[in-house]
């Protein structure tokens, strides 16, 4: 046989093979849930839930014990700021907490009797702020309002003291040293912004390997043996043509998918979209082959098409955490960190947040598109293992 | 009594099933979850971010710019790791991940400070990891407080004053903060407690689907009625006996680690904790047998599980409060058992508020562990009807 023949016989049976799977992933409802609806429709919702990026107006209470015009104006500060909404006034800290253990409040300013007194004798006033601790955001927005309003409080008192004859005297006699405070990237600290480029390429990975997984346990449930290859056609005799078949099916899938996700789903919810779209292409497109030869992978070490799911929901929400996106990637445990470098995601979705997000360049992004080729060559390289060790199953099947 | 011994029956041939057919429950029901609660508790161990790589820009090359690059390097959640040359440098390095934060001193600071002309010092930090940015940009507020002060304090302790007027003077008014239930503001408390029941209420669902459905698959369904003698009540009752007492178990051991030996905040005490993992076994394993006899389908059961509790994670509000979502996800949250299971937790067990202040929330639990009562005769009917198709 000639080579050009042997290569043609290889490229006959590795278009084969894609047809053979997308038929096969089209007729499956459960496949094509996994690989089609969760990935346009999962990441919608997500969008929907943190659309809103922050909260405002948390409701709080007010022990005003003082009845002082220092007190009010503290409350009324507070009250006008974007982040707390003074809702209730108590008479004593326990029919304040009360409301607290009804939901109704997230916490409460104490202001005590003495507030008014001890600042007029030029001694130091405390308020007291008591915060419902189950909610980070709702903590944060108490206690910073309270923070930010009593020091303007303070120098409010400092600047009736100093005396001063112009406005910049006060400026100065408030705030010796000036401090400008610049957030980017995701100015308004938006819950939104911060998360859902991470979960948007976890998605992804999880996506694929769900439904590739399944894809491969239907195969398994109508093998006569219980086996992943069909022994019967004859376009499946090489285990390397069967790997490269059922990668251009699933990479079909995946491009559509990763478009959508990168692309599409941010715009849409005005997420923050600094990508350029070379330096886009140059990450998801070894980001979505990792993630492919990983699913290949996995799917071969799974018995029931069910349980590829059991496995793949139980790492999932582990694996949002070792992207570096909830809890910085600095302060992640080093034996977390080894195993964070097993999965795709993990770059992905660093490299993502640093493209999309923040508008790093190819150049600064090159070390996680690096460890994702890396990453593409070494699942390939296991999806091979795995597919000629099934194929000689199948085959030692066949023959008994 | 005849009841009782059916029930034991089925559940004697449940465990048989558990123990010995299919390991996945094994994995499922201990091995997944012990590795969960290993993860997360070891993952937040410091309990807030500590020691974020952080650069610095000093143009003005003072000992007052020196002092406020050491006096961030001190703080807790802040170290500092590059000098950068310029903005540009900087910026580039956050880009590439290296710094989350960086501080820049223009050139003449400490001589503007001195002659009171009001310098100004930037602090840029990135927000695209909000727990970074929340810690990086606290640290400054304090940095430029202190900063601010080291003026008045130098002043004032020339003229003789004490260390309690300096203190009334610079601040007149100071915030005495009490965090209840959770006084470091540990991300440990708070993440791992909602997490880790979440998903272990994932495989409850997941499992409970899974096990009918396997009945069906393997056509061994009809074997399990007739011990039952046809009754579903006690079918099901025998059946998930054994898995509720599984994940109790599992449960149990979880909640000893967190409250015995991590010592997790419990203001409300055992009875509450106990109460919670019942309502919580009962109510998730009730919504995976209702979600079998809406859709007796093995794969399709388990898929709707799976996507509606992973939801339930974002929607229990625990993150990103459900106060803040738009008002129809507001309504939706009420369909999440992890949502009440949640509520109860933050009020009974971390805080501990008597339990009639979210009574409803208990109620929604109890009315998840009795769904299954609708599809009962749909169950009934898929198993001894329908054929397994792949």
């Amino acid at each position: 046989m000639s080579i050009f023949h042997n290569i043609k016989a290889h490229f006959a049976d590795v278009l084969y093979i894609w047809r053979h799977e997308m038929v096969k992933v089209v007729k499956d409802e459960g496949v094509l849930m996994f690989l089609v609806i969760v990935p346009l429709g999962y990441p919608l919702l997500y969008s929907w839930i943190y659309n809103n990026e922050t909260i405002h107006e948390v409701p709080v209470v007010v022990v005003d014990q003082s009845h002082s015009a220092l007190s009010r104006q503290f409350i009324h500060d507070c009250d006008a700021s974007q982040d707390v909404d003074v809702k209730y006034y108590a008479e004593d800290l326990d029919e304040a907490r009360s409301l607290v253990s009804r939901q109704l409040v997230k916490g409460i300013y104490l202001i005590p009797a003495d507030f008014a007194t001890t600042i007029s004798r030029g001694e130091q006033g405390t308020i007291s702020v008591y915060c419902d601790m189950s909610l980070m955001l709702a903590y944060k927005a108490i206690y910073q309002t309270a923070m930010v309003e009593s020091a303007r409080l303070g120098a409010g008192i400092n600047i009736k003291k100093a005396g001063n004859y112009t406005k910049r005297e006060d400026a100065i006699t408030a705030q010796p040293l000036a401090v400008d405070e610049v957030a980017m990237f995701n100015p308004s600290g938006g819950y939104g912004s911060c998360v859902l480029p991470a979960v948007l390429m976890l998605i992804l990975q999880q996506a694929l390997a769900l439904g590739i997984g399944m894809a491969a346990g239907t195969a398994r449930e109508r093998h006569r043996n219980g086996q992943l290859i069909p022994d019967d056609d004859p376009h499946f005799n090489n285990a390397y043509r069967i790997v490269w078949g059922k990668a251009l099916c699933y990479g079909m899938m995946g491009a559509v998918a990763a478009a959508w996700l990168s692309m599409a789903v941010p715009r849409m919810f005005s997420f923050p979209q600094l990508a350029d779209g070379w330096t886009l292409l140059w990450m998801l497109l070894p980001y979505t082959i990792a993630s492919i030869f990983f699913g290949m992978t996995v799917s071969c070490l799974v018995r029931y098409r069910e349980n590829v799911m059991l496995i793949m929901v139980f790492v999932s929400l582990p694996l949002l955490f070792l992207t570096g996106v909830s809890w910085p990637q600095s302060s992640i445990p080093g034996a977390w960190q080894g195993v964070s470098w097993l999965f795709p995601s993990t770059f992905g979705a660093r490299a993502f947040i640093r493209i999309n997000s923040m508008g790093a360049s190819f150049d600064q992004v090159f070390p996680e598109i690096r460890i994702l080729w890396i990453q593409a060559a070494a699942y390939l390289g296991m999806a091979c293992l795995v597919y000629r060790h099934q194929f000689r199953l199948a085959r030692k099947w066949a023959s008994k | 009594m005849k009841y009782l011994s059916q029930i034991l029956d089925i559940a004697l041939r449940e465990l048989g099933i558990i123990v010995r057919k299919n390991q996945i429950y094994g994995f499922c029901m201990f091995v997944f979850p012990l590795a969960l609660v290993l993860f997360f508790t070891t993952m937040l161990d410091d309990g807030l971010p500590q020691d974020l790589p952080i650069g610095v820009v000093d143009h003005d090359n003072s000992t007052t710019s020196r002092g406020l690059i050491r006096n961030l390097d001190a703080m807790q959640s802040s170290r500092v790791v590059y000098r950068f040359a310029s903005i540009t440098e900087a910026r580039n390095a956050m880009q590439e991940g290296k710094v989350y934060a960086y501080l820049y001193i223009p050139e003449g600071t400490a001589a503007k400070l001195l002659a009171g002309r009001q310098p100004k010092i930037s602090y840029y930090y990135t927000m695209t990891c909000l727990a970074a940015g929340s810690m990086a940009s606290k640290d400054l507020k304090t940095l430029g407080m202190l900063g601010s002060m080291a003026v008045g304090r130098a002043k004032l302790s020339a003229k003789g004053a004490t260390s309690r007027q300096i203190r009334a003077a610079l601040q007149p008014v100071s915030i005495d903060a009490h965090m209840i239930a959770n006084p470091h503001g540990s991300y440990n408390y708070s993440l791992t407690t909602v997490f880790v029941p979440g998903i272990l209420m994932l495989f409850m669902a997941l499992l409970s689907a899974y096990s009918i459905g396997m009945e069906m698959k393997f056509d061994t369904g009809k074997d399990w009625l007739a011990r039952a003698n046809g009754n579903m009540v006690v079918a099901i009752i025998g059946k998930y006996l054994i898995h509720a007492l599984a994940f109790l178990f599992v449960i149990f051991l979880y909640q000893y680690y967190i409250f015995c030996v991590l010592n997790f905040p419990h203001l409300g005490g055992v009875w509450s904790i106990v109460r919670l993992s019942l309502l919580q076994v009962a109510a998730s394993l009730g919504f995976g047998i209702f979600a079998f006899g809406l859709m007796p389908s093995l794969r399709m059961s388990m898929s709707i599980s799976s996507l509606w509790f992973v939801l339930g994670i974002s929607m229990c509000g625990s993150a990103f409060p459900v106060m803040g979502m738009d008002a129809p996800l507001q309504a939706m949250s009420w369909l999440f058992p992890l949502r009440h299971y949640w509520m109860l937790y933050q009020t009974t067990v971390l805080n501990g508020f008597p339990v009639i202040d979210v009574w409803f929330h208990l109620v929604a639990l109890v009315a998840f562990t009795l769904l299954p009562w609708f599809v009962l005769h749909k169950v009934k009917n898929a198993i001894q009807n329908y054929v397994y198709i792949p």
